[in-house]
């Protein structure tokens, strides 16, 4: 008889730790509140409608933001959001995996690169006649809203923005005897500087890139293509172009600083891990980077001297690639109304100096880049500017054609500046960017 | 009443006689692992069988393809290419493995005392996610930070730090040697159990008919370890063929492209080019060319030797 009960009682156990196995996943990280305020003090008028929480999803590139954000939005409304941060390399195979499951969250802050994709894949929420009503809905950052845009409507609104420039450590270039007020404006100035820097010795580099980021090289070498005349994508960007006479310079200008080793050689194998914090040891003399870069800088490293400059083409001229994440709201979500509220809430000028411009943080309203914040900081008014003209390719196909490691574009940049085989790297690249875009 | 003493009898030994209470009671205590190997094993794997014949993008409507995601199979050099990759990755880790694992049983089936020490240590290294070992590796391979190349600076045997994984050869020794670290103790285990299911009592009338070391060694311990032999084996290799993890993190499939496994490639198509249809497709080859290699090594590691 004990040994039914104990049987019969263990056989429930079991089940029912199974059974909790199947439970809801991982809970969001929690957003802590301001300090001294209520996480949830209702708003000042007599509003009787229940408080809501929505769910929000951000990569983690944008971490430090998307948490003041939100713990400032949770101190001041009745609506609370609970925000979860992916690691972006994840995010798309995450955020797809709960739309097919039916569990994707209110709203998603995303890489724009990826909103031609999801749009064209019908994931995101309508939001063109509540964008459209926004009062300085042209302000708002051109690149974003093209890439928002899918078949005349648009389905996601700027959330943060960001810029490629390029950043150089002004005492290694004094210690080289170069001019610190100078940025190079040409790729021979790029080489020159580069070779002064690295014969300092003692583990200084001229130069840093990514050699293993695909996403990393497409965000600091495609302005160099696009600055030289040339592109990797046709005007309408369903033909690829990679065979422009701009591309294969721009591989041989990295191969030749590789070649004579002005580039550390772990940068071979790093898969952006490194993208930044190369620079933050004082010892790169040049890199490209993005407004991160300064924020991260003013944080962590104050004691670096370094300058802002954009990215030049191979004669002169500049360019950079406008990104930055997108805010949309996913398809099925119950609270479309309330997300647009936040979202909304953002654009607000206290919002976009307060929270943004203060931290280093572009704001997304163009007409708000020139505030007391950036006067003081003149180089993330270069990077805003830069952000205003930057291009950002269109395609449904992003993440195959620039973002993947094993893609086209990062097999690519291998073969030609590691391997050195430059012609063949290239005519292999296109042929494969011809496969993937002709496939629905 | 002795009709109905018997009868009472009769009822009470039909439902409770001790065979099928013993036999009630084992099905109770499969019941969970049935219920875990339907749910997690027999039914995804249908679910993966019927998406392989759809056109399954992650985002957005499937459609019906019928056998073309197989037929594109044929022709997907990179599918072929990774499928010649993990066979010689498995070619080259497997022995590693096993002749490490053996050489660590026979040290440990000794009794010394504290032996049970070494026995956790060799094993520990298996308890660690692989992911979280790779991670490790991958930073104490590092050009700049890294300890290997610390001490191999410091001991003169370098002079430059060596960036591991940037050369396609290093970086198969290294995944290589990351790999029987943390898997040689599991192999031990499996080993261990099979050392010691063999009588003493063989190993004592060997000696008294004269055989030394190796040969006891080849006429006892190898022929009675055939079938833990066979069953470690296969697991290793299956284990082997579903690398994926220190390929992902350590290597990234790099340098070139070289490096990416059977289960990289059905990931990058399923998760990175959204084709959930013919990653389906490609898991379920995988699952063939699994069970036609653990079938051929049964086959030619059956039967009991005679002894």
């Amino acid at each position: 008889m004990f040994r039914r009960i104990f049987i019969a009682s263990s056989i429930l156990l079991i089940a029912a730790f199974m059974l909790s196995a199947c439970g809801p996943k991982a809970t969001p990280t929690e957003v802590p509140a301001a300090a001294g305020q209520a996480a949830n003090a209702p708003e000042a008028s007599g509003d009787s409608t229940p408080a809501v929480t929505l769910t929000m999803w951000s990569r983690d590139s944008d971490q430090v933001l998307v948490e003041s954000l939100v713990a400032a939005w949770n101190a001041s409304h009745k609506n609370q959001i609970e925000v979860t941060i992916i690691p972006a390399s994840d995010f798309v195979a995450k955020f797809g995996t709960a739309v097919a499951g039916g569990a994707a969250p209110d709203i998603i802050a995303i890489d724009l690169v990826y909103m031609p994709a999801f749009n064209a894949a019908d994931q995101m929420t309508d939001i063109t006649d509540m964008a459209k009503a926004l009062p300085y809905f042209d302000k708002l950052s051109p690149s974003h809203i093209r890439l928002a845009t899918y078949e005349d409507k648009i389905y996601a609104l700027p959330f943060s923005a960001e810029a490629s420039v390029l950043i150089y450590n002004k005492s290694l270039f004094k210690q080289a005897g170069l001019d610190p007020e100078k940025a190079p404006s040409n790729w021979d100035e790029i080489y020159q500087d580069a070779k002064k820097i690295t014969a300092l010795g003692d583990g200084n580099y001229g130069f840093y890139f990514s050699g293993g980021c695909a996403g990393c090289n497409a965000f600091t070498m495609l302005p160099l293509i696009w600055a030289s005349g040339g592109d990797v994508l046709s005007a309408d960007y369903s033909t690829a172009t990679l065979t422009d006479p701009a591309v294969k310079a721009t591989l041989e200008f990295y191969k030749k600083m590789w070649d004579e080793q002005l580039i550390p050689e772990g940068a071979k194998v790093d898969n952006g891990s490194d993208f930044f914090n190369a620079f933050q040891t004082n010892k790169i003399g040049m890199l490209g980077t993005g407004a991160f870069a300064i924020s991260s800088l003013i944080a962590n490293h104050p004691e670096i001297e370094y300058g802002i400059a954009p990215l030049p083409g191979q004669n002169g001229g500049t360019s950079s690639f406008a990104g930055g994440d997108e805010i949309g709201i996913p398809k099925g979500s119950k609270y479309v109304n309330e997300a647009f509220e936040f979202i909304t809430w953002l654009y607000s000028e206290d919002v976009q100096l307060e929270l943004y411009a203060k931290n280093s943080q572009l704001p997304v309203r163009t007409d708000l880049v020139e505030n007391k914040y950036f006067e003081a900081n003149p180089a993330m008014l270069t990077v805003a500017n830069e952000m205003a003209v930057g291009r950002t390719p269109y395609s449904v196909k992003a993440n195959e054609l620039f973002n993947d490691y094993n893609g086209p574009w990062e097999t690519m940049l291998q073969e030609a500046i590691f391997g050195g085989e430059v012609d063949k790297a290239i005519n292999t690249a296109q042929e494969n960017y011809t496969k993937i875009l002709s496939q629905p | 009443m002795g009709n109905v003493g018997t009868a009472l009898t009769n009822l009470k030994t039909n439902f409770k006689s001790p065979s099928q209470r013993r036999q009630r009671l084992g099905l109770f205590f499969v019941l969970p692992a049935v219920i875990f190997t339907l749910v997690f094993f027999i039914i995804p794997l249908l679910i993966t069988a019927w998406m392989s014949l759809f056109n399954w993008p992650l985002l957005g409507k499937h459609t019906f393809i019928g056998i073309e995601n197989y037929v594109n199979m044929f022709s997907d050099k990179q599918f072929w290419s990774s499928l010649w990759f993990t066979t010689k990755y498995t070619i080259i880790v497997t022995p590693c493995i096993f002749i490490l694992a053996f050489i660590l049983a026979m040290l440990v089936n000794l009794p010394m005392r504290g032996v049970s020490l070494f026995r956790t240590a060799y094993f520990l290294p298996v308890v660690i996610g692989l992911g979280a070992s790779s991670l490790l590796w991958v930073w104490l391979l590092n050009d700049r930070v890294g300890i290997f190349n610390r001490m191999l600076m410091d001991l003169q045997l370098i002079k430059q730090p060596v960036v591991w994984l940037g050369d396609i050869n290093l970086a198969m020794i290294t995944i290589v040697i990351s790999i029987v670290w943390k898997t040689a103790g599991f192999a031990m285990i499996l080993l261990l159990t099979g050392m010691q299911a063999i009588p003493e009592s063989l190993y004592q009338a060997a000696m008294v008919d004269g055989a030394g070391f190796w040969a006891q060694l080849r006429f006892i311990t190898l022929p009675l370890l055939r079938r833990t032999f066979a069953l470690t084996l296969v697991i290793s290799v299956i284990g082997s063929y579903l690398a994926f993890d220190q390929f992902y993190i350590m290597t990234r499939g790099g340098p070139f492209n070289q490096t990416i496994t059977v289960v990289y490639w059905i990931y990058n198509n399923s998760f990175a080019y959204f084709k959930m249809g013919y990653g389906s497709a490609l898991s379920i080859m995988l699952l063939v060319v699994l069970v036609l290699l653990s079938g051929l090594q049964l086959y030619l590691l059956r039967g009991e030797p005679d002894i």
